[in-house]
């Protein structure tokens, strides 16, 4: 299987090259043999995936990576999840994603017009390669152990979860996802096409990286909540927040792209954020890999850094200097009028200037200590609350500037604009009020409350059957779930609850509204493992509302034990349990309440599906249409 | 066209304003500085928020689960601090290679963690 894996590698990467080469040309000789190559390229590249893949199903633990990430006993799905959970493999899984984002752009009948399809997967090709050169050379999954164990070290408890399984590969599809828009628009830059027909093939391109990216956000933060134990989704530690630099630039490129509007600059900005979304992608994997930041889970660093940031400075000196010599290309053509309204663009300008400010924002924060260290010579870290100081002010006026998109995107005129604002806005006003009177904790949940009834009010009309607006369903769905994800992320932040406390079994206690009965330990004996557990009753009003069970584990070949925590989850609130700790039968038990954490995982079902609807969507024929 | 420039430029002035004054303080609130044991210890006392990196003297450890409380000794090979943290330790603590404490000198001039990191060199790869 070794032999199979790196035979493939080398061979999908000379491929590759070839393509590259070929496809350079300013005619491209014989386009079908290209894409031929290419198709071994990518076909190669999914036979090493596999070689990996059935090398840790069959346990070859000859192979250092599948000795360091499996083990025997472990059940097959971990084994095939195991690939992602060092460096090498996620590499190869990264480029596995590419290449069929590859063969999607060559499969396209619209895009292999005119033989466009073989420049474009030049650009994605040269990504390919680099990717393929470090798998090859300076990170491989098929190095050799000299001395085969008679099993690996296994797959760290904490990653033998479901969000474990998906995060990682909606990750990956996420930020590929992205490097076609700017492929798209670099290969129309090479070929000198003035007519920015790229604006609109990069289109649902963005749309399906950006609902990737949400979604693999999402589930990130879902299984720190689930797994870490601590009672957080988002830290806003270096590794989140280099996922969420293209999320942010990735969302300003998808509204640059909305069809049918000749806003200033369209072109220019839609270039300069396809291009930065991309090199944001690259830049997180460099700043995650590298080292050159304390994260507290970030991969240890190695010779991959050096290689992401000469690849990085490579991306940016490229598309600068590609932006500059096709300049002409970018200009936009005198505008031709037909706006929806005169207010659209300029709120779509602001948006923009927000996502970007938040952008900034958060880089400058996750720099910080590289940037003083550097200026003052003293490391200086800025932790989540600087973050959330910050990114607050920025994201609510931004998230109230949406609930006024259906409005403007109707084309109507200022007084009729502000007719049909005024009853959202009365209701916003109201439930401010309302939760600053029956809830309190602050201006902060009151304006944010505020802000999200306003664009559910302006926004439910739009999924209205029978609705020919301008204002598709897709773009309604999609803000919806932003906005019930704003509600969530604001009651899990303010109405919280925590206490520690010391229980004999039997001992019942009042939290939160329940009554919470503690039981007592139980034991129980695995193969590699022994599990202390601890249960809880919940119920309110005399009736048992539900059980909730954390759990301690201790692994023979171990050092550390893993904690399962308990989550009793309501649309209301979490109740969430971890048992700290033990004397006897009398267990430390941590409580904590987070309100409305679970609207957060359902907005984020409610984002993929509008972006689902906007794709699906007849009217505006995101896939086919030349003009819109 | 230069009034309507001028405005412009005005307008944008108060949210820039707005952002810097939210920095400083968002800044001041936050902010952490990397100290050496030995540095810190010179500074004695200090309402400023620390973060100092060292490994955990293992026979130092006294903790206490039921409040929770955790008392223990950091060392960098230099110099040794002691310090208390009032909180769970996390279950991978005993074995973390380094750990960094975010905090701050109390009264009594002891050092006193709000925050525990630890660092393992390669937390989500299996152990070798």
């Amino acid at each position: 299987m070794r032999w199979v894996g790196l035979i493939s590698l080398y061979i999908s990467c000379f491929s590759a090259l070839a393509v590259l080469a070929a496809a350079a040309r300013r005619t491209v000789a014989r386009p079908e043999k290209v894409r031929q190559l290419n198709l071994l390229s990518i076909l190669s590249t999914l036979l090493s995936t596999l070689a990996l893949v059935l090398s840790f199903l069959g346990s070859d633990f000859r192979l250092a990576y599948v000795a360091r990430h499996s083990a025997r006993h472990l059940p097959a799905i971990h084994k095939v999840s195991a690939l992602w959970a060092g460096q090498s493999g996620s590499l190869l899984l990264w480029l596995l994603i590419i290449s069929l984002y590859s063969l999607a752009v060559q499969r396209s009948r619209l895009l292999r017009k005119g033989g466009f399809d073989l420049r474009v997967n030049a650009v994605i090709g040269a990504v390919r390669v680099l990717f393929l050169v470090l798998l090859l050379l300076i990170s491989s999954p098929f190095e050799l152990n000299t001395e085969p164990p008679y099993t690996g070290a296994g797959l760290n408890p904490m990653l033998q979860s479901l969000g474990m399984v998906v995060h990682p590969p909606l990750l990956f599809a996420g930020f590929s996802g992205f490097l076609v828009p700017f492929a798209l628009a670099a290969a129309s830059l090479w070929q000198d096409d003035a007519s920015a027909w790229w604006l609109d093939l990069a289109r649902p391109w963005a749309l399906v990286g950006w609902a990737f990216l949400t979604a693999g956000i999402v589930t990130g933060g879902q299984w720190a909540y689930s797994e870490l134990g601590w009672g957080g989704y988002w830290a806003w530690d270096p590794v989140e927040n280099a996922s969420l630099l293209p999320w942010l630039s990735g969302t300003a490129l998808v509204h640059a792209l909305l069809p049918g509007l000749q806003a200033k600059g369209r072109r220019w900005w839609s270039y300069v954020l396809a291009a930065l979304t991309f090199a944001l992608t690259i830049f997180g994997t460099f700043l995650t890999r590298s080292g050159v930041l304390d994260s507290v889970h970030a991969f240890s660093g190695g010779a991959l850094g050096t290689v992401f940031v000469v690849a990085l400075a490579g991306i940016i000196i490229c598309s600068a200097a590609l932006a500059w010599r096709r300049r002409h290309c970018l200009r936009e053509p005198e505008a031709d009028g037909g706006q929806a309204s005169a207010f659209l663009p300029g709120a779509l300008q602001a948006g923009r200037a927000l996502l970007l400010l938040l952008a900034a924002v958060v880089f400058v924060g996750t720099l910080f200590p590289l940037l003083s260290r550097a200026l003052t010579g003293r490391e200086i870290a800025l932790d989540a609350s600087f973050f959330n100081q910050m990114t607050i002010p920025l994201f609510l006026p931004l998230l109230f500037l949406l609930g006024w998109a259906p409005l403007l995107a109707g084309g109507r005129a200022e007084p009729v604009l502000l007719r049909s604002a005024w009853l959202p806005l009365v209701g916003a006003f109201g439930a401010g009020l309302l939760v600053q009177g029956r809830l309190g904790g602050g201006l902060g949940p009151a304006l944010a409350a505020g802000t999200a009834v306003f664009g559910l009010a302006t926004h439910l009309p739009a999924l209205l059957p029978g609705k020919t607006g301008r204002f598709r369903p897709g773009a309604a769905l999609a803000h919806i779930g932003v906005l019930i994800m704003l509600v969530g992320i604001m009651g899990s932040s303010v109405y919280t609850d925590s206490i520690y406390v010391s229980v004999d079994p039997g001992e019942e206690l009042q939290f939160a509204g329940y009554t919470v009965r503690y039981t007592g330990l139980t034991v129980a004996y695995g193969a590699d493992r022994y599990t202390v557990g601890a249960t809880l009753v919940l119920s309110r009003g005399g009736r048992e509302a539900g059980r909730l069970t954390s759990e301690k584990t201790f692994w023979e070949n171990r050092t550390q034990p893993s904690t399962d925590v308990g989550i009793f989850s309501t649309p209301k609130e979490d109740i969430y349990f971890n048992l700290a700790g033990w004397q006897g039968q009398t267990a430390q038990l941590h409580l904590q309440r987070f309100a409305l954490v679970s609207w957060i995982w359902f907005g984020s079902w409610v984002i993929c599906a509008g972006v689902l609807a906007a794709l699906l969507d007849k009217q505006v024929k995101v896939w086919h249409s030349r003009t819109l | 066209m230069g009034k309507k420039k001028v405005r412009i430029f005005i307008l944008a002035l108060i949210p820039a304003l707005v952002l810097v004054f939210l920095a400083v303080q968002a800044f001041q609130h936050s902010a952490a500085y990397y100290y050496t044991i030995s540095e810190a210890k010179s500074l004695g006392s200090s309402a400023q928020k620390l973060r100092i990196k060292g490994q955990v003297l293992k026979d130092t450890v006294r903790y206490d689960p039921a409040i929770p409380l955790a008392e223990f000794t950091l060392t960098d090979r230099q110099a040794q601090i002691g310090v208390v943290y009032e909180g769970v330790l996390p279950d991978n603590f005993h074995h973390a290679q380094e750990v960094i404490v975010e905090g701050t000198f109390d009264s009594r001039g002891q050092f006193s963690v709000s925050k525990l990191m630890l660092q393992c060199p390669s937390k989500y790869e299996g152990e070798e």
